[in-house]
C-alpha cells in the first residue's frame, strides 16, 4: 500500500517535471537585457501630467529628453540629480528648449499630479513632473528597466530604493545613453551634446 | 565626505603628552527648498579641531518632527537611503556632508523650506556638548 502510494507520487512528480520541461522549451527566448539591446529601452507611454491630464510621450518628441525616475519624498538623490540636469542644460548654453528634463515618480501613492508639479517647480527652470496610476507607472518602469522598492523606515513611513540613472533620449524618443551619478560633469555634458547632433 | 588626517597633526598629537578634548565646529549648513509634506536634507561641515575623536550621535530641530542622520549610497545603480549609525569625527579632521552622501534628513517639517529661510539645527555628540548651527535654505546651482 505504502509503496504503491509512493510510486503514484513519484509518477506524478515525473509528469510535473515533463510538463514543466515542455513549457520551458515552448517559451519564447527571454527578452534581451538592457545592456545588450538598447532599442528595447523606452518606447511610447502615457502618464499623467501635473495638470492631472494625460501626458503622452509623443509630446517629448522633437527635442531630446533626460528622463529621471524618483519620488518627491526623496530629499537627497532626487533633487541632487534634477539640479545637476538643470546645471548641465545651462552649461550647454542653448536655452531651456535644448533638452526636456522629465521627472517620473516611482511613488504614485504619495505623488499625485500636484505633488510632482510642485516638486518639479523647485529647480528654477522647466522640469516636467509626471505621475500615473500605479499600473501605468509599473508599465513605464518596465519599459525603461527601472527598479524601485519601498523600504519601511524605523521612525514610520517609508523610503524608496530606486534606479539612480538618468535616461537620455533623442528627439525621436529613442534611448541613447544613461547618465550615472558617479560620472563627472564633463562626460555627462559630452553625452548631452551628442544628443543635439 | 572627506576623511583626511594631516600627518602634521598626527605628529603633533604623538608629541603631546596629554590629549586635548574634541573641539567641534559646525559650518556651511544648508538645505534645499522643499514642497508639501516632503522631507528635507541638511548638509554641513563638521570640523573637529581638538585632539580627541568624537561621534555625532543625533540631531534635532524645532522645525521638524524628526531629524535623522542618513546615509545615501548607490549600489549597482540603485540609490538607497538608510539611517546612519553614529558618525565618527576624527581629531583634527572634518566631515563634509555633500549631496548624494551623508545628510541630516528632516521628516515632518513644520512648514516647507523656502529659499532664503533659515532655522536652527542642534547636533548631539558623544563627548562634546550640543552644538547649534544656523541652516540656510538655498538652491545652489548643480549641487
Amino acid at each position: 500500500m505504502t509503496s504503491y502510494r509512493l510510486r503514484v507520487i513519484l509518477w506524478v512528480l515525473v509528469a510535473i517535471a515533463a510538463i514543466g520541461g515542455i513549457l520551458i522549451a515552448l517559451q519564447p527566448p527571454s527578452p534581451p537585457s538592457r545592456e545588450s539591446d538598447l532599442a528595447t529601452i523606452g518606447g511610447p507611454f502615457t502618464l499623467t501630467g501635473s495638470d492631472a491630464k494625460p501626458f503622452s510621450s509623443a509630446r517629448l518628441n522633437g527635442k531630446p529628453a533626460a528622463i529621471f525616475f524618483g519620488f518627491t519624498h526623496c530629499p537627497d538623490v532626487c533633487p541632487t540629480t534634477l539640479a545637476r540636469l538643470v546645471k548641465l542644460r545651462r552649461q550647454l548654453g542653448k536655452g531651456d528648449d535644448a533638452i526636456s528634463i522629465v521627472f517620473i515618480t516611482v511613488d504614485p501613492e504619495r505623488d499625485g499630479p500636484a505633488e510632482v508639479g510642485s516638486y518639479a517647480g523647485l529647480f528654477g527652470a522647466p522640469v516636467t513632473g509626471l505621475t500615473g496610476k500605479p499600473a501605468d507607472i509599473e508599465r513605464v518602469k518596465k519599459q525603461f528597466g527601472v527598479f524601485s522598492q519601498k523600504v519601511e523606515q524605523p521612525g514610520g513611513g517609508y523610503t524608496v530604493d530606486h534606479s539612480a540613472s538618468v535616461f537620455l533620449m533623442d528627439r525621436n524618443g529613442h534611448f541613447v545613453a544613461t547618465l550615472s551619478p558617479e560620472e563627472g560633469d564633463a562626460v555627462a555634458l559630452a553625452k548631452i551634446k551628442r544628443l543635439q547632433a | 565626505m572627506i576623511f583626511r588626517i594631516s600627518p602634521l597633526a598626527l605628529l603633533l598629537l604623538a608629541s603631546c603628552g596629554q590629549q586635548e578634548a574634541a573641539d567641534i565646529q559646525l559650518s556651511n549648513a544648508w538645505a534645499r527648498p522643499t514642497v508639501g509634506q516632503a522631507p528635507g536634507a541638511v548638509y554641513l561641515t563638521i570640523e573637529n579641531k581638538g585632539g580627541e575623536a568624537d561621534r555625532l550621535t543625533g540631531a534635532f530641530t524645532d522645525h521638524a518632527a524628526m531629524a535623522m542622520v542618513h546615509q545615501n549610497e548607490v549600489v549597482d545603480g540603485i540609490a538607497k537611503m538608510r539611517m546612519a549609525g553614529e558618525i565618527n569625527i576624527p581629531s583634527h579632521d572634518r566631515i563634509e556632508m555633500r549631496p548624494g552622501g551623508t545628510h541630516i534628513m528632516l521628516e515632518g517639517l513644520r512648514a516647507p523650506l523656502r529659499s532664503g529661510d533659515d532655522f536652527d539645527l542642534v547636533l548631539k555628540f558623544r563627548n562634546s556638548k550640543d552644538q547649534t548651527v544656523k541652516v540656510t535654505v538655498t538652491n545652489p546651482e548643480g549641487q
